[in-house]
């Protein structure tokens, strides 16, 4: 069997399958061939370049499995909570305790790219009045309502605040129709006046003392909402353990950041790094699952790096990545035009920090949901940005605008400022609508530039 | 000279910053043409913009901003950037049933009193507050008499006269003719100030507003403070009455906006509901649906840009939706 590590389409992976399996591939019990996902109405999943490894098919068979996984759960007696617009604390809590499972409905904001809006998910949010002036998100009114994608969760709790207005207004009018949720406040971060007490944040930023304090205190208003949901003590012990849990799959989505935004020649795809820091989020439903895919995506890149290996040729255009893309087939393009992700800043950077563990671990978690880039300035989430480019080495930036977000209107321009005057490296914006094939031609073309300025650039 | 701070938002109480010898000035702000400045902020909204364009060129000593709405939230750090004056930027709690988020709002006006001082202004003492507290409630008592005696659009200009002033300047004639027309109730994001044609147009179109309820209207005048209770803690009164009264779309949960809408749709007999909103405003786009479905009353979707066609558009928009309700 051949082991050379190549992009190769859904056709492929057919051929690719049967090879691994003849080859005694071992799978989990959600393993099996792309393909059936496609005939279950995964649509883009045939137009999409995808690694060949092993760990990867695995990456792809956990993603797509998560809705059979929240059913079972479900027929499991556990308890399901859908944690809105948390990106990274709720569902650390949530998993704390022995019989909840914590999963991501804003995830849905997929639904229309994957099944290439064969599913209405759109369609009933305009129904809703919740038209396309919105961000893509939108999708996640109809997965609530069609009940076609994932349970209704026993349990909703929604972050706002500090938040893009879209989410709020969409998680407004779900809680208007019947579903009720429980609210938390996220405060604008801000530094702490002269003379304040102050605590540094993972990541690096200071807040005041005060601002932990509030949000410690939401949490445990959360806190005691998952006690009451699992019938159990979520005590400090069984917080501190799955801080722990947690913190071991950051601490290998870090190693796995760093081998494939750094190492020459790329060792895997953009496609499938944006998968893998997704499912860090709220591990993909099943926390024990996702450590184990990480593991064998890690060991994969480990070897190809040995090996010299990769799956695009060496000297790629290294581009670091501003906002996850509503459409995955953008990731393809970019490597299509001749650039590698070198760095990435998908809205969650906080939730790829390791959790403090020397700390009381409500307070821990306060910290960290205060790191969130979309609660602070623009300026705070641009300096994360740099401090990261400057890491990875990248040498250009993508600022990905998602259709309709509010905090789209502004935050770009600020990026691009503070990336050019501290790095001087060329920045570009593009938007990526949930299907973009009609405007491939425009993106490829700011892509290329992109990538031709970069050249450029090292030629002078 | 007395320093001034500019701000928008209806959850900054003017008796605060009052009480410090600092000048509340709460704008509402003109469109324009659009400059350079703002030039590649694709996607922001009209008022926003306009807001941002004013406070930058103010000559106000200091700009307030809150987080009612991600657009002005960042909007402030926009103007921290670019305008030589300290920008405030307070955080507004969305959630507003926990006692932590009522203490938090406090706290951000404690905060805020800090800024007032290093501008030039001084702590107040609780008897100093309560005084320009009492002062005015007492204009806001004699505003709210005026509904009803004024023309409508007089009113909701005399509404804006006092944000920025804290004076009210409009007086009620002896016999003034009951409004004429369809009674419609406005809704909806704050008025731009050069947009009050849109009470003219209403009144073409053989309606009048009989309830202003956009945020730069009565809905957002702070409840009458609890007068038992004003001498011994002035500053709690004073942010229950704005944080803990104040109806507005983007709270969480937002009922209470459909209560009192529910109490003053049938107070003012309005026949219709027009819900203005801007392009790019998610908090008052995403009610629009949800007030069809409770409205006793037809609901139009009135979206506004700040175009040159905005009000010939609106014209016939509005036209239509009070000749169908006659």
């Amino acid at each position: 069997m051949i082991d050379t590590p190549r992009r190769i389409t859904l056709e492929d992976w057919d051929a690719r399958y049967a090879e691994l399996r003849a080859a005694g591939l071992r799978e989990p019990a959600y393993g099996g061939p792309l393909r059936r996902h496609l005939d279950d109405g995964d649509l883009r999943l045939a137009r999409l370049l995808y690694d060949n490894s092993a760990a990867s098919l695995r990456l792809w068979n956990f993603l797509l499995t998560e809705e059979e996984r929240l059913r079972q759960a479900r027929a499991e007696g556990k308890k399901l909570i859908g944690t809105m617009k948390d990106l990274g604390t709720v569902p650390v809590m949530a998993y704390s305790l022995p019989n909840v499972v914590a999963f991501y409905p804003d995830g849905a904001w997929w639904l229309p790219c994957v099944m290439e809006m064969s599913t209405g998910m759109l369609e009933v949010a305009d129904s809703l009045g919740i038209d396309e002036a919105f961000c893509p998100v939108r999708a996640m009114l109809g997965a609530f309502l069609t009940e076609a994608h994932f349970p209704i969760p026993d349990l909703l709790t929604c972050s706002v605040g500090a938040t893009c207005d879209d989410f709020s207004a969409i998680a407004q009018r779900l809680e208007a129709l019947g579903y009720p949720i429980l609210w938390w406040e996220a405060p604008s971060r801000r530094r702490p006046d002269p003379g304040e007490a102050a605590v540094s944040l993972p990541g690096g930023f200071a807040a005041p003392q005060a601002q932990v304090d509030f949000v410690r205190s939401e949490l445990e208003r959360l806190r005691g909402a998952l006690e009451t949901l699992a019938a159990a003590r979520l005590d400090d012990a069984r917080l501190a353990a799955g801080i722990r849990a947690a913190n071991r799959v950051r601490r290998l989505l870090a190693e796995l950041r760093r081998l494939a935004y750094t190492a020459e020649p790329c060792p895997l795809p953009a496609l499938e790094m944006l998968i893998a820091e997704m499912l860090a989020i709220h591990f993909c439903s099943d926390r024990a699952e996702s450590l184990l895919v990480f593991e064998d995506l890690l060991r994969e890149t480990r070897r190809r790096v040995d090996a010299g290996q990769g799956v695009l040729p060496p000297g790629a255009a290294r581009v670091f990545w501003v906002n996850p893309v509503a459409d995955l087939r953008v990731m393809n393009l970019l490597e299509s035009c001749g650039g590698r992700i070198c760095g990435t800043e998908y809205l969650f950077c906080h939730a790829l920090d390791e959790i403090p563990e020397d700390l009381p671990p409500m307070e821990a978690l306060a910290r960290m949901a205060l790191a969130d880039p979309m609660v602070g300035p623009a300026a705070d989430r641009a300096e994360r940005i740099c401090s990261d480019i400057r890491a990875f080495g990248a040498e250009g930036v993508i600022v990905s605008r998602i259709p309709g977000a509010s905090h789209c209107a502004t935050e770009g321009a600020v990026i691009a400022d503070v990336v050019a005057s501290s790095l001087g490296l060329p920045v570009v914006e593009i938007e990526v609508p949930p299907l973009s094939d009609s405007m491939q031609p425009t993106l490829s073309t700011r892509l290329t530039a992109l990538v031709e300025v970069i050249r450029e650039g090292r030629t002078e | 000279m007395t320093p001034a701070v500019l701000y928008s938002c209806s959850f900054v109480p003017p008796e605060w910053i009052a009480a410090h010898g600092v000048r509340p000035w709460r704008t509402l702000p003109a469109s324009g043409p659009a400059s350079a400045w703002l030039a590649a902020d694709m996607g922001l909204c009209p008022y926003a913009r306009a807001f941002a364009e004013e406070a930058r060129a103010s000559g106000a000593e200091g700009l307030i901003v809150s987080t009612l709405c991600d657009q002005m939230r960042r909007v402030a750090e926009l103007l921290a950037r670019d305008s030589p004056r300290p920008v405030f930027l307070m955080h507004l709690p969305t959630t507003w049933q926990s006692a932590a988020s009522r203490a938090y709002y406090l706290d951000e006006l404690r905060r805020l009193g800090r800024l007032l001082v290093q501008l030039g202004g001084a702590a107040p003492s609780d008897e100093r507050l309560a005084a320009v507290m009492l002062r005015y409630d007492a204009v806001r008592a004699a505003l709210r008499a005026l509904r009803g005696r004024v023309s409508p659009k007089r009113f909701s200009e005399a509404l804006a006269e006092f944000h920025a002033t804290g004076a009210l300047t409009a007086h009620a004639p002896s016999a003034a003719p009951p409004p004429q027309g369809v009674p419609i109730a406005l809704l909806g994001a704050p008025m731009l100030r050069n947009h009050f044609w849109l009470f003219d147009l209403i009144e073409e179109a053989g309606g009048h507003v009989a309830l202003d309820a956009t945020d730069s209207g009565e809905r957002t005048l702070p409840a009458p403070f609890a007068a038992d209770r004003l001498r011994a803690d002035p500053l709690r009164v004073l942010a229950e009455a704005y944080f803990g009264q104040i109806p507005h779309a983007f709270r969480r949960p937002n009922d209470a906006l459909y209560q009192w809408l529910r109490r003053e749709l049938a107070r003012s007999g309005a026949r219709g509901l027009i819900v203005r909103r801007y392009v790019w405003c998610d908090t008052w786009h995403a009610e629009v649906a949800r007030l069809r479905e409770w409205a006793p009353v037809p609901v139009l979707d009135l979206d506004v840009n700040v175009d040159g066609d905005a009000e010939g558009r609106a014209a016939n928009r509005i036209q239509a939706f009070i000749e169908a309700i006659q």
